[in-house]
């Protein structure tokens, strides 16, 4: 591999590269959840589209229908792909002093969070997540919003001691507390 | 550190001309809110309807709950100090006490508005580091007590962190050092600045400006401004191309209008200090505001400059710095136009280590991005443009002139864009019609992030995006390689660095 940076002390090369980590696939139950909350919201659309149809004075409602639920069903079909085929995107691995966390199938995007820079981390979880018993991570740094890291699908008993194990290493590595 | 005529520890009110700014404020926001409200019931009580009057009682009635509202949290507004923190006390129905100790203060700000410098009172507000909703803001208090609460508060942190802080915390306590003005904007300056500013964006607030007010007045106001000009219309209709040319010129003398103006009310005898532990700004005709920039807070520094401002050998220098919440977010970048090469160059070497400051390689990104651009700003539109032929027939053609435009904006792009690296900074170069630096010490960083699209993954380039406390710097369309290599570096030195990142 070539240097391209001649001017570091460090030979980029030489440092952990993400070659040799296992990155490790979200809980399968996390692809279910997404998949019932899609189901909901092109139910509510359907609901919607029904209302508006039947309650305004179109003339021709079977054309309304036609047009309506083709593009539903469309985008539904779409959804439902994009969610299957992106679902083994995303993966998260801990290193010794950082967080990655990947995903996109179209547009991917890999983020890294030192451990030294998580200003805190808390659990979330939604109705039907808890049902499946899974939790999202989300890990705040100071970098605003754009730069948090949430993993979604992490079951109860992982979830946990995955934060715990980034708080405990957030105040071994930690050099900010003013 | 006695005062004699100052004594902080008893609760007390804001001196009483504070009611009248507040009431100030007061009709400044409601008037704000409601003024579309206001004018097209004016003009609409012509028709005299019912529904019209209720509406106006309506608003009425919330203002007068507001003024009273407004009244009352003056009475019941009290500071003082106890236990070597500043404390707050307000609220009128709920009550809620801030404090805020000493050590934990960073800046303490003032800020003067007309009617503040009438009665010779000051706004202040205290900035603290940590959580949020950190900072308390006092609507007016006599200038002299203001700068003496602001000494007792500093000597008396710098007394605490002394008997218990640790040597860093020391020295930055310090803040005892001489400061130097460094840039003082002379009105020819400012003229400079007002001259050189984008006229362009100005254009675009006021039609922004021109049209959300048009959409919030009713259809009164349409009506109101059509009658008046309906002479001029059937005048325009008979000479298209004088009208065209006389809106234009109209519309570029008011924006240049616009942004001059703007520019004299916001940066009028700007001045900026700086001492060993930061800045200090000073700027404003009607709005005097007075800001402090901790050295240790600042995450970047930018500056920019376009064909005008070039031709003044002037820069828009701005410095960004971690704010305590997302709320002040606006104010943690400080604009300072007209600024100097060698006053750029004072403030960076204040900033960061002036030893990493030398010159590095430029890294130039992949020429692919060239093609990009003309396909998303060229090729694209011009399709949709010539698609749409048989609507807007032989003027379609006139869309053809985006190709060659987006093939001179895809080669300056490609040109500009560079970034340089070393052990310590990191640095970003590009712009279009101007030029834009953004330099940020590379332990800054608070996360990394690689993204690749679909087409960027075919030709294995990247696009690498670092996020610091106040902004973010992206570097795009390097190859894979390099990417990763530039992470695995950033991830690091920010790993490795003991040094505090504010």
């Amino acid at each position: 591999m070539i240097n391209h940076f001649e001017n570091l002390s460090i030979d980029p090369n030489e440092l952990p590269s993400l070659a040799g980590i296992d990155f490790k696939p979200i809980d399968p139950n996390y692809l279910k959840v997404s998949l019932i909350s899609s189901a909901l919201f092109f139910l509510i659309l359907i609901g919607g589209s029904i209302a508006i149809i039947e309650f305004s004075d179109i003339e021709e409602k079977t054309n309304g229908y036609l047009i309506s639920m083709s593009a539903i069903i469309i985008l539904a079909a779409v959804s439902v792909i994009l969610t299957i085929l992106g679902f083994k995107k995303k993966q998260y691995a801990l290193r010794q002093r950082d967080i990655i966390y990947t995903k996109g199938l179209i547009w991917s995007v890999r983020t890294t969070v030192p451990f030294n820079r998580i200003q805190h981390a808390e659990l979330k979880q939604g109705p039907i997540e808890r049902l499946y018993k899974i939790n999202s991570l989300k890990l705040y740094t100071a970098g605003g919003q754009s730069s948090d890291l949430v993993i979604p699908g992490l079951p109860d008993k992982d979830a946990l001691s995955i934060k715990d194990f980034v708080l405990k290493k957030t105040e071994e590595d930690g050099a900010n507390q003013s | 550190m006695e005062q004699t005529n100052h004594d902080f520890s008893i609760p007390q009110r804001q001196p009483s001309v504070a009611i009248g700014i507040i009431l100030i404020k007061f009709f400044r926001m409601t008037i704000k809110a409601i003024w579309p409200i206001l004018v097209s019931l004016i003009i609409g009580r012509r028709a005299g309807s019912t529904f019209n009057d209720i509406i106006l009682y309506v608003v009425i009635g919330f203002a007068a709950y507001n003024l009273i509202g407004s009244i009352l949290t003056y009475f019941r507004f009290y500071y003082y100090v106890k236990d070597n923190a500043i404390v707050l006390d307000k609220g009128v129905l709920r009550k809620t006490r801030t404090n805020i100790p000493f050590e934990r203060i960073q800046t303490i700000n003032f800020s003067q508005n007309l009617l503040h410098r009438l009665f010779n009172v000051v706004s202040v507000e205290i900035d603290s580091a940590g959580a949020n909703k950190s900072e308390i803001s006092i609507d007016a208090l006599s200038k002299d007590e203001a700068i003496a609460l602001r000494e007792y508060i500093m000597a008396e942190k710098e007394h605490l962190i002394s008997e218990s802080g640790t040597e860093e915390e020391k020295e930055i306590s310090a803040d005892r050092s001489p400061s130097e003005l460094l840039l003082h904007l002379t009105p020819s300056d400012l003229l400079k600045v007002g001259v050189s500013q984008n006229h362009l964006r100005s254009m675009g607030i006021i039609f922004a400006f021109v049209f959300t007010t048009m959409n919030e007045l009713t259809n009164d106001i349409g009506d109101f401004v059509s009658d008046q000009f309906t002479q001029f219309e059937s005048f325009a209709e008979h000479n298209t191309l004088f009208a065209f040319v006389a809106s234009a010129i109209l519309v570029t003398i008011i924006s240049f209008l616009f942004s001059l103006g703007n520019s004299l009310l916001k940066y009028y005898d700007l001045k900026l200090w700086m001492s060993k532990n930061g800045l200090k700004l000073v700027r404003g005709l009607l709005n005097r505001e007075e800001v402090t920039i901790n050295r240790n807070k600042v995450q970047m520094v930018s500056w920019s400059t376009n064909p005008i401002r070039k031709l003044f050998k002037m820069y828009t220098l701005q410095i960004a710095q971690a704010s305590s919440s997302e709320v002040n977010a606006h104010k943690s970048k400080i604009n300072v136009p007209g600024s100097y090469k060698e006053q750029l160059a004072k403030v960076i070497n204040m900033v960061f280590p002036s030893e990493y400051l030398g010159t590095e390689v430029k890294h130039s990104i992949s020429p692919v991005i060239k093609f990009r651009i003309v396909l998303f700003y060229g090729i694209l539109p011009s399709l949709v443009a010539l698609s749409a032929w048989f609507l807007i027939e032989d003027a379609a053609f006139y869309f053809l002139l985006v190709l060659p435009l987006s093939f001179f904006l895809g080669q300056t792009y490609h040109k500009k864009r560079s970034y340089e690296i070393n052990e310590e900074l990191i640095r970003s170069n590009g712009g279009i019609v101007g030029t834009e630096n953004v330099l940020t010490q590379i332990h800054k960083i608070q996360a990394v992030k690689v993204k690749q699209s679909w087409y960027q993954r075919r030709k294995r380039l990247a696009t690498i995006k670092l996020y610091t406390a106040a902004g973010e710097m992206s570097i795009p369309y390097i190859t894979i390689s390099e990417a990763l290599q530039l992470e695995n570096f950033v991830l690091y030195r920010v790993q490795t660095d003991k040094r505090e990142w504010m």
